[in-house]
């Protein structure tokens, strides 16, 4: 039995509705419980700024294209070196790190659980090998799906309930976690040499459009009961105006699920630009923060971008060669049969640039001007909008209009004619961080039943304890301690056990997958169905009983079954 | 203030030598200096007999002696110099004046890999042959040497001055596959022969007095130029990069 006692804990647990309430927090044997005996090791936080152990619910941190990302920029690598110490691994790489590199600078800042936000199904195995060496996190993946052929002639013939059969085996097979939708149908026309403009445009061969691939697998998410809901990287992204697209594809989302959104579009400052070219390139955050406000079936990631070297990688293939387009750098393409695909490419966001600065603008409107904090989560779509360390950089923006106003007047002079940010005075407090940082993304995971985003009695003990008393400090003027404090937790522990302390990693950790298991009718498994088994021997490259991810690639995991309505 | 460093006849290894602190400046504190052999730490009097004459207080007035028939097993020295000299009487390692901005490095022998990567200033002087990446830039790295001379007086292997930013490197014999590739600034003058000279140039001139096998087919002819008293073909390109780069040939030969 191995027990702890945190004392003296100033305590945000958004799910439980705790503000700032001093308490301790007793743990047995990696779970939060009602009380531990005399015998427990105990910490003392003397009041410090505890909450669940942070969630990211959108990053790129495992698979093939993180690693493309790697082995295309070793100028990357040598940046942010760090030798082998006692139980940690050397580290290196700033933009795309090592696999532990990732773990331990998660980690210091107190982050516990991350979603690989793209697995293309083909490639998992790689994905799940990398999860294995990101020790001091648990993970899960986003499966894509936006270019899968079997979805797509499902979705042609009107079968809804076969979309969600090849959903339910396919996540099965490759162990994972949620639904992602990248550029729907627009990779699909990219191995055309295409793409779609928008949600009406039909893709090549399939004609079946973005519009209809999002409404059905929407409706197949659902009848599977899965955690998550359908994870959506709208189309055209990245170019002026698509906002129209982006309100357009939200705008056929019903409200489905009664205990979280039907729909949680990612990196949504990416999708929020008017103009009519980059002349006019404008910011476009009020009419989708208004939209989302109203839609409690909504819920966004910010994908907020920060000035600085990075990396950008997405199954959106078409959009990243539009960027190369722009850039002339390094570019790579990737293709992954039946599918979906890929592209990468390096970047670095100036703030002499007006549309790198109406960009960075536009991340935080969306989390200012977005009424609900549960609505609109802390990410940078790490590392395309900026790498994850410059996350207490962001929440300093959002507390304080000090900072903002600060950082405003180094950013391009036309800034201001373009983006509604001088005007807004809201500062977001503790608790709304809290919710935007941990609390929001367990909900919107539908992991919170699991024990992960709050400290009830039951809960997994992820904690995170910062250096930082919210009675002392005031963050609207204080921005650079609430900065530092984020940056670093005093104490970051992980079932139960300190693994950060202080900047410091101090052990070796072993982290667990989450994967869904759907289980439905045998009318439904796919794995029968003698018209799947042949279109997937016919066209595939691998044989279907080589494809399905062993369970040997998986560290200790964790699945969960959900009852599919098939 | 001449420091002489003698290299010691060791047993017969090919472990390099990471010998970074051999540079003018760090004399000016004494020779208590280490290197690395592998993963073991030397003081620079276990691998090298050293003797110093006079005395300095500017590194300009440091010269540094490298002698020995090991020479050619000390890595990256000379890296970060700023001024002064430094004399290897042989052949020298790789990364040899790495990131340079100022003094003079002279080697009487040759020069393995990635002689005066990204450098910025100084002046290299090999009077002997120069292997691959000579004056280049580093692995995914986008600007190379981005000013000072390098000059060769041997062969140059392939890569030479690959994406050269500024600065002037010279080769007076041949040089290999891919000169000049990537280049975006500075002068590249081959005074013999070498193949696919600067490849998806951007800006910037080299010169080739000899015959550029392998001519590629992205640069546009210009007709020919008089320059030192050679008449040279002029040709701009890379058009493949959109480049407005400028190559002189003397003689040129496309792929079959």
């Amino acid at each position: 039995m191995n027990e702890l006692l945190i004392k003296n804990a100033c305590v945000i647990d958004p799910l439980r509705g705790i503000n700032a309430e001093t308490m301790d927090i007793a743990i047995r044997d990696g779970r939060i419980v009602e009380e531990v005996s005399g015998a427990a090791e105990v910490i003392d936080a003397h009041g410090a700024l505890t909450l669940p152990g942070g969630i990211d619910s959108h990053t790129h941190i495992c698979g093939t294209k993180v690693n493309f990302g790697r082995y295309m920029s070793p100028e990357d690598m040598r940046a942010g070196r760090t030798p082998r110490r006692g139980p940690l691994h050397a580290t290196s790489g700033y933009s795309v790190p090592t696999t532990y590199g990732n773990s331990y600078r998660y980690s210091v800042m107190g982050y516990t659980t991350l979603l690989e936000g793209a697995m293309a199904p083909l490639e998992a195995r790689h994905t799940h090998e990398e999860f294995t060496y990101t020790p001091l996190q648990d993970t899960m993946a986003n499966v894509l799906f936006d270019g899968n052929w079997g979805v797509m002639e499902a979705i042609r013939d009107g079968d809804i309930k076969r979309v969600a059969a090849i959903i339910a085996w396919t996540l099965r097979a490759v162990k994972g976690f949620g639904v992602k939708l990248t550029n729907p149908g627009g990779t699909e026309a990219w191995q055309w040499g295409k793409n779609v403009s928008c949600i009406r445009d039909p893709v090549p061969y399939f004609e079946v459009t973005p519009a209809e691939i999002i409404r059905s697998v929407v409706e197949a998410n659902e009848l599977l009961h899965l955690p998550h809901s359908v994870h959506l990287h709208c189309n055209n992204l990245g170019t002026p105006g698509n906002y129209t697209c982006t309100l357009g594809s939200l705008g056929l989302i019903p409200d489905l699920n009664r205990k979280r959104q039907t729909l949680y579009a990612t990196h949504v400052q990416f999708h929020a630009y008017g103009g009519s070219g980059w002349r006019d390139f404008c910011s476009k955050s009020e009419p989708i923060a208004r939209f989302v406000n109203m839609r409690p079936q909504i819920v966004m990631d910010m994908g907020q971008v920060m000035f600085g070297k990075t990396t950008t990688m997405t199954a959106d293939g078409p959009m990243e060669f539009n960027l190369y387009r722009l850039h002339h750098d390094k570019w790579s393409n990737h293709d992954v049969e039946l599918e979906t695909g890929s592209g990468i490419i390096p970047v670095i966001y100036r703030r002499k640039n007006l549309v790198n600065s109406i960009m960075w603008a536009i991340g935080l409107e969306l989390a200012l001007l977005t009424k609900s904090p549960w609505q609109c989560l802390l990410t940078t779509d790490n590392p395309n909008g900026a790498p994850f360390v410059r996350y207490p950089e962001i929440i300093a923006l959002l507390m304080s209009k000090r900072y903002r106003d600060a950082e405003f007047a180094t950013v391009h002079p036309d800034t201001a004619a373009r983006v509604p940010l001088p005007a807004i005075e809201r500062e977001l407090d503790w608790y709304e961080i809290a919710v935007m940082t941990r609390a929001g993304q367990a909900k919107a995971l539908g992991i919170q039943d699991l024990g992960k985003g709050h400290l009830g009695p039951g809960a997994e003990a992820d904690i995170a304890i910062y250096p930082l008393r919210i009675d002392e400090v005031d963050p609207s003027t204080d921005y650079r301690k609430v900065i530092e404090a984020f940056g670093r937790t005093e104490y970051t522990i992980k079932r139960g056990r300190v693994v950060a302390r202080r900047g410091e990693c101090l052990v070796d950790g072993s982290n667990a997958t989450f994967w869904v298991r759907p289980k439905v009718s045998d009318a439904y498994d796919m794995g029968k169905d003698p018209d799947f088994i042949e279109k997937f021997d016919r066209y595939y490259t691998v044989r279907m009983r080589n494809y399905p991810v062993q369970e040997e690639y998986l560290n200790r995991n964790r699945c969960i079954e959900t009852e599919a309505a098939i | 203030m001449k420091v002489t460093l003698a290299m010691k006849p060791g047993p017969r290894s090919f472990i390099p030598i990471e010998a970074e602190s051999i540079v003018p400046k760090n004399f000016l504190a004494g020779t208590d200096l280490a290197v690395w052999r592998g993963n073991r730490e030397l003081r620079l009097d276990e691998v090298f007999s050293v003797s110093v004459e006079g005395d300095a207080d500017r590194p300009e007035d440091v010269e540094v002696v490298l002698s020995g028939d090991d020479t050619f097993r000390l890595k990256r020295v000379g890296e970060y110099m700023d001024g002064g000299k430094i004399t290897v009487l042989g052949d020298i390692g790789m990364h040899c004046g790495n990131f340079m901005s100022g003094g003079t490095i002279e080697i009487h022998g040759n020069a393995d890999g990635w002689l005066g990567r990204e450098m910025t200033g100084g002046t290299i002087l090999c009077r002997g042959d120069v292997a691959d990446y000579c004056a280049s830039g580093y692995r995914g790295g986008r600007k190379g040497m981005k000013g000072g001379s390098v000059e060769v007086f041997g062969r140059a292997g392939d890569f030479l001055a690959e994406s050269i930013a500024g600065g002037t490197v010279t080769v007076h014999g041949d040089a290999g596959d891919m000169a000049g590739a990537e280049m975006h600034g500075g002068t590249l003058i081959v005074h013999g022969d070498c193949r696919r000279p600067a490849a998806n140039m951007k800006t910037g001139s080299c010169y080739v007095y000899g015959t550029a096998q392998g001519m590629l087919p992205t640069f546009a002819k210009n007709g020919t130029v008089q320059h030192e008293g050679r008449t040279l073909i002029h040709f701009t390109g890379d058009i493949a990069n959109r480049g407005k780069g400028n190559l002189f040939v003397k003689g040129y030969k496309y792929l079959d």
